[in-house]
Formats: structure tokens, C-alpha cells, sequence
């Protein structure tokens, strides 16, 4: 079996082991078995608005895959982001000769010999083996947030429209379920927003969920997404929490094609209850 | 590592205001860095969802996350960002990680995970820094 390495991100691996275990089934049914990297750390992007040791903790973390000889699927837009501009940044041979002075103790290299794909982009690139993996076909109008910064800026990821990006969607068509446009499609969900101002965060989620609301699925891939149009629903008003929308990361509603029982998706059993209705 | 200084980061910018036009932290009524691009003093470079979506549209490839990155090492964080950055330093990780992740993960069916060994946070985040940079 094919293997890569997974880099779920702090969010993922702290609150989401949800996604982290439909990611695992779903990859596994294509013929891939992902391993997380013993020791990885923070991709670094919080850092970055105070100092340039950003990058210090991107090329660990590059430099830990690098070491198991294998390539890296992120699950988050955010550290997708971090760690391709790292790569990119560290093509400059004098900050890889200061970093690799800073990893030398730990007995560790980095020699850029590691690609970064998020989850969406390694799933599209194969989506022969995902649709050949499918046995039933959802009944379910589905609606997509992309993980913005998987696909900017465009010079780094080189991968997909940059301002309007179809893989989600052509993943989402695959399971026979209608993709639905609406308003707020390609903005962003408003999680790191949440973090410098809690009520536009909660905002820009919240006209999220309300113009998807003629859905009944939306479907993410990315921690942050999943964090702010998932978990803070609580957060964000009444008329979304009795909003029969019900919130996927896009393993999960793959996984659902490919007939991957509900519990090994980490779907909860109310969220299933609602899609098993909206599918009848 | 940014080498360049504002002024020259700035030189290419014309205002024409693509950038706040497709900001959504504008749209939801905030200022964000776009404003100051746009030649205003009220903004904050905190304020933004980073999307990126500025950065990509932006005619003459200016480079806006790195003039936002140097802009935010004068302004002071936001309790959020500055929470992350104190657990990172710490820990490794932006949020705490302690081992009952492992219990939660077992319940999953997922494998344990390895933490950075504290000395590691040291040595990459606290250390002294190579070349005798300063943070900025």
C-alpha cells in the first residue's frame, strides 16, 4: 500500500479526531495509508505575525517527513498554506543553511525533498480511484466551503482556480449528489477572523450557514472551517441551530458514498439521522 | 527574512482598491490592511480572515501578506492571537495538547500521537537565533 505522511495541524489533532479518522478510512479505500509524523509540532503560522522562527517550525515539521522519505496530505488550509510557503521560502539556500544549523542538533535536515498536498488536491488528483470506490449514490444537495488558503496564492499551491476552485466541487458531484451554488461560496468561513475580532468572525460564519441553508449537507476540509461552521453553531443564533444543515468535513461525505458506516466516519448519530432524511 | 523595507514593499501599489473591494472583512464593516492600502489611517492589520483572496487579485502582485505581517509587528494582538502564540512558544502547539488527547484518539480508534519534546520548543523557538538575527 501506497504511504504518506499526515499532518492533521493543532485544531485537527486537538478537537477533530473525527476528520482525522474519515480522512484515514477514506484514503485507505483509494490505496493509501497515511501515518501521522511522531513529533510534529505547530506548522508555524501563528508565529509569523511576531517572528520570522515561523519558518524554523515549518522546516521541522517538512524535515520530520523528510526523514520517513514520505510525502505530507494536511488537512487544514492554514498549515497547507504555512508549509508550502515554507518550501517555497527555503528554496533560498542561505535561510536553508540557517535553518538547518537550527535543526542540526536535533539531528535533523531539511533538503526540500518533501511536497505538500492538502487533502483536496491529493483526493482530485485520484478521483478515478474515488469514484471507483463509490457503491451508492447520495440523494443529498450539498453545498462546498473551499479551504481558502489550499488554493492561495496561486504562484505557491499551483493548484486549481486560485479565485474560484472546482475540486471540492468535482469531488462533491462524484457521490451523485447535487452541488448547490450559493452567495457565500468562496468566502471564508471566518475562523481566523474569530481570533483578531470574535463578532465579524462570527458573522461572516453566520451569513455562511444562512445562504448554504438551501442545502443539506455543507461540506468543508479544513480545521478552521469546521471549527467556526460546526462546533461554534451554539455561537452563531437560533435560526441556524434549528437549521436542518447539516455540517461534513469532505471525507465524511465521501466516505458515505463508498457505503464506510456512519461511526467510522465520526459522524454523529444525530447528523446521520438528519441525512438519512433529507436523502429519503 | 523580510528583507525589503515598507516603502519598497509599498512601491508598486497604485491604490486602485481591488484589494478592499474583494476584503470581507470590509464587507462585514471592518478595516483591514486593505484600507490602509487604500490610503486610510483607520484599520487594523489584525483584522483579517486570511483568505488571501487580497493578495491574489492585486494587479500589480504587490505583496500584502508581508507588508500585513510587518504592519502587525507594530500594532499590538489580539487576545486570540496573542493565546496562540504564548502556547506556541510554550508547547510546540497552538492549543494545548496534554495526553488526554491520546485517550480521545484511542476512543476514535486512532494510533497515539508523539509530542515535540519540550528541549526541541526550546532549541527551534527560544534558542539563540542563528546569524545573531533579532526578532523583529
Amino acid at each position: 500500500m501506497e504511504r504518506m505522511a499526515l499532518f492533521p495541524g493543532c485544531l485537527v489533532l486537538q478537537r477533530m479526531p473525527q476528520y482525522e479518522k474519515a480522512t484515514k478510512e477514506v484514503l485507505s479505500a483509494i490505496g493509501i495509508r497515511v501515518e501521522n509524523i511522531p513529533r510534529a509540532a505547530c506548522c508555524g503560522a501563528p508565529l509569523e505575525s511576531f517572528t520570522d522562527r515561523w519558518l524554523y517550525l515549518a522546516a521541522y515539521n517538512l524535515s520530520l517527513a523528510e526523514r520517513m522519505g514520505l510525502e505530507v496530505v494536511t488537512l487544514c488550509g492554514n498549515c497547507t498554506n504555512t508549509l508550502l510557503r515554507a518550501n517555497a521560502a527555503l528554496e533560498d539556500p542561505s535561510l536553508r543553511l540557517e535553518v538547518n544549523a537550527v535543526l542540526s542538533p536535533m539531528e535533523l535536515r531539511y533538503d526540500g525533498k518533501t511536497t505538500v498536498k492538502h487533502l483536496v488536491q491529493l483526493l482530485v488528483e485520484r478521483l478515478d480511484e474515488v469514484r471507483a470506490r463509490m457503491t451508492s449514490r447520495l440523494s443529498l444537495r450539498v453545498a462546498v466551503t473551499h479551504p481558502c488558503q489550499a488554493f492561495r496564492p496561486h504562484e505557491v499551491s499551483g493548484f486549481d482556480d486560485p479565485l474560484e476552485p472546482q475540486a471540492m466541487r468535482q469531488l462533491v458531484a462524484s457521490t451523485g449528489a447535487e452541488v448547490v451554488d450559493y452567495l457565500t461560496e468562496h468566502d471564508c468561513c471566518g475562523a481566523t477572523l474569530y481570533l483578531g475580532d470574535r463578532q465579524l468572525g462570527l458573522e461572516a460564519g453566520r451569513r455562511k450557514l444562512a445562504s448554504a441553508a438551501g442545502a443539506d449537507v455543507l461540506v468543508d476540509a479544513c480545521g478552521n472551517c469546521q471549527l467556526l461552521l460546526e462546533r461554534f453553531r451554539g455561537f452563531l443564533g437560533d435560526s441556524h441551530e434549528r437549521s436542518r444543515l447539516v455540517v461534513l468535513t469532505l471525507p465524511q461525505l465521501l466516505g458515505l458514498a463508498m457505503g464506510i458506516d456512519d461511526a467510522a466516519l465520526g459522524i454523529s448519530a444525530a447528523s446521520a439521522r438528519a441525512i438519512a432524511e433529507a436523502a429519503a | 527574512m523580510n528583507e525589503r523595507t515598507m516603502d519598497e514593499l509599498l512601491a508598486d501599489c497604485t491604490r486602485c482598491g481591488l484589494c478592499r473591494e474583494v476584503c470581507i472583512v470590509e464587507r462585514l464593516g471592518g478595516h483591514s490592511i486593505t484600507s490602509f492600502l487604500s490610503g486610510e489611517k483607520d484599520y487594523s492589520s489584525w483584522l483579517c480572515s486570511s483568505c488571501w483572496r487580497c493578495q491574489e487579485v492585486c494587479p500589480q502582485a504587490v505583496d500584502i501578506h508581508t507588508i500585513m505581517m510587518l504592519k502587525r509587528r507594530e500594532q499590538a494582538p489580539p487576545a486570540g492571537h496573542e493565546a496562540n502564540l504564548v502556547n506556541v512558544m510554550r508547547l510546540g502547539y497552538a492549543l494545548q495538547m496534554e495526553d488526554d488527547i491520546n485517550e480521545l484518539r484511542r476512543f476514535h480508534g486512532l494510533d497515539a500521537v508523539q509530542f515535540i519534546p519540550a528541549e526541541w520548543v526550546e532549541t527551534l523557538l527560544r534558542g539563540d537565533m542563528t546569524r545573531n538575527q533579532e526578532d523583529r
